[in-house]
């Protein structure tokens, strides 16, 4: 087997400077970024270790799991499928698409699509999925595979956007990134409102509940899974989670780990389908559960690398990302692999064999950054040493998958002489001398390049006389007497607890994510609604039932129903929750998730005894389980595909402007 | 009594940098601890293992087990990458065999790396040692993350008296080396290694201090490629060293 294509494509990345600069940013930021997202969890390390254990719980009861969460979303009123691998996966969506005449399908990022080549499949079947997330859209317009599980163009600059724009959507050239994140929320909104199909990958699924969590910034999570009159959920059949408490200790770790956020802007929570008298939501709602290679995954010494929630932080932290990006990951054929970084280089032989893709697994110095960069704390160096030793499928039952033939012979004549000490003493002196025959000055050799070594860096000389001949003669001291103190052990810092005022803490994390805050006396509400509309020229409003209560009697044009021409949406919130500055909002009748959606603004309306102090106390009740959809808000939707530079407004609102409501005395918690 | 200890040099310091060895005995004696050497050790197999040639790296593992358990006391290795091999290595390597298992577990018990040896079990940070000028401290990978020693060399160097310590930025990024990639991806290495050596010279330090041998050669070969006058040298050749001894 040689990986000659793999090692080309490692020499064009590294000359690439445009890639070169794109990387060093993406890994300068996101280290940085993840790091002070940490902070602000004290006790991230025990979490680490319980969020390993559950998903290894899961992993190895998987069947159990399995049956409990398909029987859930059953009885929430979806529609299971299971496909044993990608062609089953992608008859399943044909024909649900043929049974609704659909053509049009509006896309949210999924890697497991990109695994199983669903756009190609789609396309030459007739149908048209357009990718909504902007950094996928960019990768799609321009016939590419995203290069990074989270931030799909993370290998472009804005330039190169800039003139894809120009070129394939006839704006003209420009690299300001608010410009070209707008134009794209132009043409996307149109696919949103007129798709056939919405589809959308799984971050998580919940046994207990029947649950679907999927986190995204931009909002076209929430547009697809919205909007279109059928949605389609495709999941890899491993992403389970016992329960929502469990989930709530997951939304902790994967959005930190991911994009350094506390929580992403939207957190969708999906039950079911439309139900009776909701004003929104699709009909039909499916779920393609997907093994394409898991269950036999599990069944392997790489079993570990299923406890994956797709983060991309290792591949952050990863020195050999930085150089070659998801792109540089290629097959023996030269095409690119499923999965890219530490993770992938277990991903992608374990799930598709050795033969294609064990070499990956050498292209790593085995320095544990990405371990350590690991949410769940998955052994990557570990799995990535048993590719190595063979133990994924299609590797002959040989090990030293990927070693080049030159090396094997080298460490295999190697261990013959190590076998033997006097030989190998013998040889380490004729080696001291031999060297002196190639470098007779200097200490160090200049080996030539395609030796590995010689290629950047110089080799010592072999010792004339090893330290075993120098034992021998040693001059030995006298013990010393030094004074020993074992030192006390490292102390892990605690943060003292203060009182923590709700109201304060959630005004200020709202701020930070780019939102307002207004607190607001209960007979004033009206009137400050109002102003806020007035002052941005907005006339005709989507409101839920409550907020219409409240706003009965004004000029606004009140509007029930999901309708994009609105520019503004009141809602009342069922809660917010003060460490993270979040909204919760539902599906219902008398509900309207599409005004905290389709509105450039979006104005909610929250009483001061609705604040929680953060997910679990709100994620595990009633109001979310029993609710079609529930979705946690976060700020202002966002992106950060291009250039990671933010940019606040993309799908969803770009203002979010909450009115607190003062209906009780403040409360305060420790 | 003196405690008494197993020299375990490691066939990258035997090899190329037998002065490391000699100052690690003077180190550990001066610490009031008997070192002895079992001439028969060669290499503990780490490079096949880490190439994924387990059946070429077993043999070896089986020698070294064989010819320490022929001894008694702690086995100290001026190396966190072979005692990551020892420690855990073996342990996945004789998963499925039980009996070597045993031995190999017995033997990961016994082993230290050298700084942790001298800090956490015997409680001695200040050597008496001494050094003029300014040092600067790289974290070796395995050392760091497989063993998580990190605070022992780092206090061992802040009681070298005159020397002035300077923090290595991106002390925790790996220099490139990682055994046989180095050989089989050498332009992914020689860009880890120029970063390395760039975070380097930021420092102005003319003496960057290192736990493990192969990082050593890996970055001072890089730096004599290069030719740039900075040195790379082992803990314990500056835990050795004496100003006024010379």
């Amino acid at each position: 087997m040689t990986a000659g294509k793999f090692r080309d494509r490692i020499r064009t990345s590294i000359q690439d400077e445009a890639l070169q600069a794109a990387l060093d940013g993406n890994a300068e930021r996101r280290v940085q970024g993840s790091k002070a997202a940490f902070a602000s969890l004290p006790d991230h390390q025990p979490r680490r270790q319980r969020a390993h254990a559950i998903r290894n719980e899961v992993i190895e009861h998987l069947d159990e799991y399995l049956e409990r969460f398909i029987k859930q979303v059953k009885n929430n009123g979806m529609i299971v499928h299971r496909a044993e691998d990608a062609a089953v996966a992608i008859n399943i969506f044909l024909e649900i698409a043929r049974s609704h005449n659909a053509k049009l399908v509006a896309k949210s990022k999924s890697m497991v699509s990109e695994e199983i080549n669903f756009n190609h499949a789609l396309e030459a079947a007739g149908l048209t999925p357009v990718e909504t997330d902007l950094g996928e859209y960019i990768v799609q317009l321009r016939g590419e595979r995203p290069s990074h599980i989270i931030t799909p163009a993370v290998h472009l600059r804005r330039h190169e956007v800039g003139a894809l724009f120009h070129e394939k959507l006839g704006i003209p050239y420009t690299e300001d990134i608010p410009i070209l994140t707008n134009t794209a929320r132009k043409v996307l909104r149109e696919i949103f409102l007129t798709a056939d199909i919405g589809m959308s990958g799984v971050n998580f699924g919940v046994a207990e509940t029947g649950t679907l969590c999927i986190v995204t910034n931009e909002g076209n999570g929430r547009m697809v899974t919205t909007v279109p009159p059928v949605h389609v959920a495709l999941m890899g059949m491993e992403r389970l989670v016992p329960n929502l408490d469990d989930l709530a200790l997951f939304l902790s770790l994967l959005p930190r780990s991911a994009t350094a956020q506390k929580l992403s802007v939207y957190t969708n929570l999906i039950h079911g389908p439309r139900r009776g008298n909701d004003p929104e939501g699709p009909r039909e709602r499916h779920l393609i559960l997907l093994d394409n290679g898991r269950s036999q995954l599990r069944n392997s010494p790489l079993k570990e690398a299923l406890l994956c929630i797709r983060c991309g932080a290792c591949l952050n932290a990863c020195p050999v990302f930085r150089e070659i990006g998801g792109h540089g990951y290629v097959g023996v054929d030269g095409s690119p692999a499923p999965y890219p970084g530490p993770i992938g280089s277990v991903l992608s032989p374990g799930l598709f064999g050795s033969l294609e893709f064990g070499h990956l697994a050498q292209a790593s110095s085995l320095c544990g950054a990405c371990r350590e960069a690991c949410p769940v704390d998955i052994d990557l160096p570990g799995l990535l040493l048993r590719v190595r030793a063979g133990v994924a499928i299609n590797s002959n039952n040989k090990d030293g998958v990927g070693v080049p033939a030159p090396l094997k012979t080298g460490l295999q004549i190697f261990r013959k002489v190590a076998d033997k000490p006097r030989l190998f003493g013998l040889l380490q002196r004729s080696a001291g001398l031999g060297s002196r025959l190639i470098s007779l000055r200097s200490n160090w050799m200049h080996l030539p390049d395609f030796s590995g070594w010689g290629f950047s860096k110089d080799l010592p000389r072999p010792a004339l006389k090893p330290f075993r001949n120098r034992w021998v003669d040693l001059e030995h001291e006298e013990p010393g007497k030094i004074e020993r103190k074992k030192l006390p052990p490292v102390k892990i810092e605690t943060i003292p607890t203060k009182l923590i005022d709700l109201e304060d803490q959630f005004m200020d994390e709202l701020k930070a994510l780019g939102g307002e805050c207004h607190p607001c006396k209960p007979s004033e509400l009206t009137e400050r609604i109002l102003a806020l509309l007035q002052a941005r020229g907005i006339g005709k409003v989507m409101v839920d039932k409550k907020a219409g209560e409240t706003l009965s009697g004004s000029n606004l044009e009140l509007v029930h129903q999901p309708d994009p021409t609105c520019r503004g949406g009141v809602t009342r919130v069922a809660a917010g929750l003060a460490d993270t500055g979040s909204l919760l909002v539902t599906a219902g009748e008398g509900e309207l998730l599409s005004a905290s959606l389709l509105a450039e603004v979006h104005i909610a309306i929250l009483n001061r005894s609705d604040l929680h102090a953060s997910l679990p106390d709100v994620l595990n009740t009633k109001i979310v389980r029993q609710a079609a959809s529930a979705v946690i808000i976060s700020g202002p939707s966002r992106t950060a595909d291009i250039e990671m530079t933010l940019t606040i407004g993309v799908h969803g609102p770009g203002e979010l402007i909450v009115l607190l409501v003062d209906d009780s005395a403040p409360a305060m918690i420790k | 009594m003196p405690e008494t200890v197993q020299l375990m040099i490691t066939c990258l310091v035997d090899t190329f940098f037998p002065e490391v060895g000699e100052a690690m005995v003077k180190v550990l004696e001066r610490a009031g601890v008997q070192v002895e050497f079992p001439s028969e050790q060669t290499c503990c197999g780490q490079p096949a293992f880490n190439a994924g040639l387990r059946s070429e790296a077993r043999p070896l593992a089986e020698h070294t087990i064989r010819v320490f358990e022929a001894t008694g006391g702690y086995i100290i290795i001026p190396s966190g990458s072979c005692a990551v091999m020892l420690r855990q290595g073996y342990l996945e390597l004789f998963a499925d065999d039980p009996p070597w298992l045993e031995r190999a577990n017995r033997l990961a018990n016994r082993s230290f790396e050298f700084t942790e040896y001298l800090v956490d079990h015997l409680g001695i940070t200040d050597l008496g040692a001494s050094w003029s000028g300014k040092l600067t401290y790289h974290a070796s990978c395995h050392l760091l993350r497989g063993l998580g020693v990190d605070r022992q060399p780092r206090l061992l160097l802040s009681r070298v008296q005159g020397a002035e310590v300077v923090e290595l930025p991106h002390v925790e990024e790996c220099c490139g080396f990682g055994g046989v990639f180095s050989v089989e991806h050498p332009e992914l290495s020689a860009e880890m290694l120029k970063r390395k050596i760039s975070n380097l010279e930021s420092t102005q330090a003319p003496t960057l201090v290192v736990c493990d041998s192969g990082c050593l050669m890996n970055i001072q070969g890089g730096l004599k490629r290069m030719k740039r006058a900075q040195k790379v040298v082992h803990i314990a050749e500056v835990l050795a060293h004496q100003e006024n001894n010379r």
